[in-house]
């Protein structure tokens, strides 16, 4: 199951000074959770006049509570606060002549819990000049994806189906063995999933606005 | 200036990071860039943090990452079968 987030904006900035501000994100004091960021590739390809890079951030922050209490302790790397690390993957590619920035984020850790991955593509407004000049079109998009339990079910198939079946109401209706000797005794993993998925959405939508650079 | 994950290569890494604001904005976004000046520099940036991510253990995360990239490469663009 995958939860699925968009939106588009524009900044009352031309596209080169837009472009230089992504690349100058971190260090910001509403960002103090971004703990380093490094550059780890670049390459410019003088035909295209396209700058590829990639990033490295590294993220310290604590698990919402709600999440936390909804996970099994193995998949949980934080200390008993609730604290964790997470490494942040961020590939762009600028093309100063056509005028457009293509970006990608994803965590590189987590995966098993979380998979998030940002997309944004900003854009020099197509109008001639003049208004269009000062101004830098974005469009956004957040994929949530939770594989919580994946491991087990397809063990599960592997062996047979040991545990009895049933069908459990909730997460689309799908049809899963419910998790036995579970970490959380009512829920099925894909009752887990649906929820990390929904809770990150929530967050992903209250703080969107906000990153807005 | 952002800090570096290697504190080690902070130095090195500052260097690098003025180095490519200057010529970022300078020259590449005024479309008058020819070459990468700053590659020497991030040559040395990437030995230190290339040492210190393959002592903290980062460096298989991040080829595993790649590793995925190209398998999404050769899916995505298979020639779809019709």
């Amino acid at each position: 199951m995958v939860k699925f987030y968009s939106n588009t904006y524009s900044y009352d900035y031309n596209f080169p000074a837009v472009s230089l501000a992504y690349f100058l994100r971190y260090p910001n004091p509403y960002s103090r959770h971004v703990a380093s960021t490094d550059t780890i590739e670049r390459y410019f390809d003088p035909d295209t006049q396209r700058l590829t890079t990639v990033r490295l951030h590294v993220k310290q922050s604590r698990l919402p509570p709600a999440v936390l209490k909804v996970l099994p302790k193995s998949a949980v790397g934080s200390d008993e606060n609730g604290r964790a690390q997470s490494f942040i993957l961020e590939k762009s590619v600028v093309d100063v002549r056509q005028g457009w920035m293509e970006t990608e984020s994803k965590n590189l850790d987590w995966n098993n819990v979380l998979s998030v991955i940002e997309r944004h593509t900003f854009r020099r407004p197509e109008e001639g000049l003049g208004t269009a000049d000062h101004r830098t079109d974005v469009e956004v998009s957040v994929t949530l994806k939770s594989r919580i339990g994946e491991q087990l079910r397809k063990k599960r198939q592997r062996w047979g189906d040991q545990a009895t079946a049933s069908s459990v109401a909730g997460a689309g209706g799908e049809e899963e063995p419910v998790v036995k000797q579970g970490w959380f005794s009512s829920w099925s993993s894909g009752a887990v999933r649906a929820a990390v998925e929904s809770i990150s959405l929530q967050r992903t939508e209250r703080s969107q606005p906000k990153a807005q650079l | 200036m952002s800090a570096s994950l290697a504190p080690e290569c902070n130095d090195v890494k500052e260097r690098y990071d003025t180095c490519f604001l200057k010529w970022y904005s300078e020259k590449y976004l005024r479309n008058t860039a020819t070459t990468d000046e700053c590659e020497p520099l991030f040559r040395q940036y990437k030995t230190c943090l290339t040492k210190a991510l393959k002592e903290r253990g980062i460096d298989q995360m991040l080829e595993d990452a790649k590793a995925d990239n190209k398998e999404n490469d050769a899916e995505y663009m298979k020639p779809s079968a019709r």
